[in-house]
This record gives structure tokens, C-alpha cells and sequence, in this order.
């Protein structure tokens, strides 16, 4: 395989933070070890509802492929609403909004549970985080799913395959390759608005960097260590989709 | 013993287009059965109808004694009834082999080794077993509508349903694919098949089938039909074909 050249700028943004933190420990090994915990908590976040994300994304485009009007129409009915809702609005609606009409239900009903119900910062922005990107997922998987001739399934049905046994065997081994690269640019964008839940009391990475501007006062060696960081993150992404769309090509 | 097809006064609309008017036919085992007629006439309509990929609006169907109602009973037809396409609609991110074997292992559940040998042998009998790990976009037209026989075979169907399966391909392959079809036919294969080779269909066919308007205009034996047709219809279509 021919090697892919801009593995030389994710070297380059690892090898800047590197020498920032050795060459000037303060205050850029200082900020590194402050945010450390928050790269784990970005990492954490963003890998566990992009795997949330696929999953669900796919039953809402199956759902909106569905013949079944009532089917069909509730998940367009969920992507619309969702789509049109900005995702900063729809995770503080998670984690303020939800849980007060949760205990609101427990008190209108007495059920001392909901009434007690305290929202953990972590569940609630990832719950948001699927439930916003999923709607995007789906239509980047619907989209896959179409682009494949009806033929395939015609073909795999009249050998007496069931819509499910089609889809694994026939239609979604076809439709990966095309949806590979629309489904890497939607993980990069969830990486970064992954931020976003700095906002619902989680201390990601760019939660951190605040508390450590607070405390410290040099907002740009801060900012600049933070969006280094992203950075490593996202170009490794990049790089990743570029390796898979290549292997895959490959395999044809 | 019952016909192992029952067509009986099937309609099927696509929107304001009333595309089966009430069609009936009812096909015996071992029949080869060759339907003709003009794009429009409902002629692969009918044969859709048959392993249900088209839904009909009324009357009924029945194969080797399922009635085509129930989901279950749908996919108990299917596997029951091989289908060749125009298009091929092989697999394309699968071998050749692969495409033979998959619907055998997921449906009949035969381990990998059997539906392997399984496949090799139809690929010996369709002729070329030499293709078995090349990718379908490597194959011309006709190798792939052969390894969609193959791949049709392989189900050990009762009743196998042709859709124009020369149309898409180049002049000089249809023979090919046509000589396999007739070995098929010889075997006392039930077939069903929707094409215009008038050469086929008189060395091959028990009964040939004039469909216009989504009605059966004329059928009989297919040299009375070819040469010596009664209805004003089928001289008329005959005369552009032939």
C-alpha cells in the first residue's frame, strides 16, 4: 500500500504539543496535565455515541425505508424535529429540562423514583449526543441503502431470503463502501461538537481548559494547547476513514 | 395431479395502469412454458406475480400446492422458485462461489463445504468452473447470467423463472447462455420464461404464450403459434419480431 502522506501532519501537530510541553513545561505541561482526565472523558464520550449512533441510526433509516406508514412516519417525523433543533439546545434540554419533567411526572403521580430522579451529566450527554447525531446518521445510511439497485434485493429475496437476511448479506456489505466516507466526516463532527457538553456540567477537555483559564489567566497558551489536542484527534480520524475507504477499495 | 402452477384471474394495478387484467394459466410440472409479447403487455409482470416480488391485487396463486398469501407461505414459494434476471443482479462484493453458496448456507443451512461443492459442480454444468473466485465485474454478460442459473440451481428449485434473461447481453453470448437453459429444459425443469428467442422456444418449449394489454391473447404449441397463429394480434406482433 502506497504509503499516505498526510500521516505527516498528524506527526507534525504530535511532535508541536511535544515540544511545547518539554520545551516549556510551564505552562503548557501544566495545562496538559490539567485537561489530562478531560482527554479521556472527549475520548470516552464521543467513542461510546458514535457506537450508540450506529446502531440507532441504522433502525431509523430502516424505519424510514419502512412500507409501514405509522413506521415510516415516526422516524421522519424524529429526524425532522431533531434536525431542526440546535444540538447545544437539545443537550441542555437533557440534562436541565428532562430530569425536571421526570420528577414533575413522579410528583403529579407519586412515584417516589421519578420524584428523586437526579440526571448524571455523562448519561444525559451521551443520550443527547445519540439521539441528535443519529437523525444525521440515518439519513447518511438511508442514502447508502438507496444507492444500491433494487435488483440486489430482488435478487436476494427471489432466492428466499427474508428483508433482514437481504439486508446483512446483500444490501449493507454493498452499501458500507459508500457510505464509509459520509459516516467518517460524521464522527470527526461529533468529536468536535462533542464540546459541546462542557455546557451540561461534564468535564471534557474543553471544560477543563475553562477551569484552568480561570485559574490561571493565559488564555492563549491554553485555547492553543486545547485545539492542538482536537486536532491530534481529529487528523488521526481523518487518516483512519482513509485507511478503511483504501482497504476496502482493495478488497473489490 | 394438479398443475404445479395455478394462475387464477389475477389483476395487478401499478397506479392508474391496469397492468394484469385477470389473468389465468395453470402450468404442469416438467412444462416449459415461453410467454412473448409486446413491453407493457404485463408479460414480466405475470412472472413476478409468481414468486410474489410483485404483489397482485386479486384473484390467487398457487405453486406446488402453497398458496402465495402468507408471509411464511412467500418465503416457502421462493425457495421453491429460482429466478433469473435481465440484469444478472448477481452479488458484486461477493466471489462467484460465494454467490452460489450464500443463500444455501443462510436458507438451507448446508455447511460450507457442501454448498462449496455444490457450487463447483453447477459451475461445471453451466461451464465455467474456472470462474469460481472471480468477482462477477470480472465476468462478461453472459458468464454472469450463467452464474445466476448456477446461483438459482443451487436452491434445488421445482420451478425456475426466466425474465428476459438475453436481453442485456451482447449478440454473440446468447447462445451460450440459451444452450444451458435448454439442457435445463431436457432435464424436465418446470420453466416459465419470459423471452422473444423464437429459436429457443420452438426447440424447447411445450407451450408458447402471446400476452398483450395485460391479457393472454393466444396460446398453443410453439410452432402453431410462430407459424400458423390464429389471432389477428399475434401476426401482427410476429411480423415486427421475427
Amino acid at each position: 500500500m502506497e504509503f499516505d502522506r498526510w500521516w505527516i501532519m498528524v506527526a507534525a501537530v504530535v511532535v508541536l504539543i511535544l515540544l511545547l510541553v518539554f520545551l516549556k513545561p510551564d505552562p503548557y505541561q501544566r495545562i496538559l496535565l490539567f485537561v489530562r482526565n478531560g482527554i479521556w472523558t472527549t475520548i470516552s464520550i464521543t467513542g461510546l455515541s458514535f457506537l450508540l449512533v450506529m446502531v440507532f441510526g441504522l433502525v431509523v433509516a430502516l424505519g424510514r425505508l419502512s412500507r409501514s406508514t405509522i413506521i415510516k412516519g415516526i422516524a421522519t417525523v424524529y429526524v425532522e424535529i431533531i434536525r431542526g433543533i440546535p444540538m447545544l439546545v437539545q443537550l441542555i434540554f437533557w440534562y436541565f429540562a428532562f430530569p425536571s419533567l421526570i420528577q414533575g411526572i413522579g410528583d403529579l403521580f407519586n412515584i417516589a423514583a421519578f420524584s428523586n430522579y437526579k440526571a448524571n451529566a455523562v448519561a444525559m450527554a451521551i443520550l443527547g449526543l445519540t439521539v441528535g447525531y443519529s437523525a444525521y446518521m440515518s439519513e447518511v445510511y438511508r442514502a447508502g441503502i438507496q444507492s444500491i439497485s433494487r435488483g440486489q434485493m430482488e435478487a436476494a429475496r427471489s432466492l428466499g431470503m427474508t428483508y433482514f437476511q437481504a439486508m446483512r448479506y446483500v444490501i449493507l456489505p454493498q452499501a458500507v463502501r459508500v457510505i464509509l466516507p459520509p459516516v467518517g466526516n460524521e464522527f470527526i463532527t461529533l468529536l468536535k461538537d462533542s464540546s459541546l457538553v462542557s455546557v451540561v456540567a461534564v468535564a471534557d477537555m474543553t471544560r477543563r481548559g475553562r477551569e484552568f483559564m480561570a485559574a490561571n489567566f493565559i488564555p492563549i497558551q491554553t485555547w492553543v494547547m486545547v485545539a492542538l489536542l482536537y486536532l491530534v484527534m481529529t487528523l488521526l480520524a481523518t487518516r483512519l476513514v482513509a485507511w478503511m475507504e483504501r482497504k476496502f477499495k482493495m478488497e473489490r | 395431479m394438479a398443475p404445479i402452477i395455478q394462475i387464477s384471474q389475477v389483476h395487478k394495478h401499478f397506479g392508474a395502469v391496469h397492468a394484469l387484467k385477470g389473468v389465468s394459466l395453470d402450468i404442469e410440472k416438467g412444462e416449459v412454458v415461453v410467454i412473448i409479447g409486446p413491453s407493457g403487455s404485463g408479460k414480466s409482470t405475470l412472472l413476478r406475480c409468481i414468486n410474489r416480488l410483485e404483489e397482485f391485487d386479486a384473484g390467487s396463486i398457487t405453486v406446488d400446492g402453497i398458496p402465495l398469501d402468507s408471509a411464511e407461505n412467500i418465503n416457502a414459494v421462493r425457495t421453491e422458485v429460482g429466478m433469473v434476471f435481465q440484469q444478472f443482479n448477481l452479488f458484486p462484493h461477493l466471489t462467484v462461489l460465494k454467490n452460489i453458496t450464500l443463500a444455501q448456507q443462510v436458507i438451507r443451512k448446508r455447511t460450507s463445504i457442501e454448498a462449496e461443492n455444490i457450487a463447483r459442480q453447477l459451475l461445471t454444468k453451466v461451464g465455467i468452473p474456472e470462474k469460481a473466485d472471480f468477482y462477477p465485474g470480472q465476468l462478461s454478460g453472459g458468464q454472469q447470467q450463467r452464474v445466476a442459473i448456477a446461483r438459482a440451481l443451487a436452491m434445488n428449485p421445482k420451478i425456475m423463472l426466466f425474465d428476459e434473461p438475453t436481453s442485456a447481453l451482447d449478440p454473440e453470448m446468447i447462445q451460450e447462455v440459451l444452450d444451458v437453459m435448454m439442457s435445463l429444459a431436457k432435464e424436465g425443469m418446470t420453466m416459465v420464461v419470459v423471452s422473444h428467442e423464437i429459436g429457443f422456444a420452438k426447440a424447447a418449449a411445450d407451450r408458447a404464450i402471446l400476452m398483450d394489454g395485460g391479457l393472454i391473447v393466444e396460446e398453443a404449441p410453439p410452432d402453431v403459434l410462430f407459424d400458423h397463429p390464429k389471432e389477428e394480434r399475434t401476426k401482427s406482433f410476429l411480423s415486427k419480431v421475427l
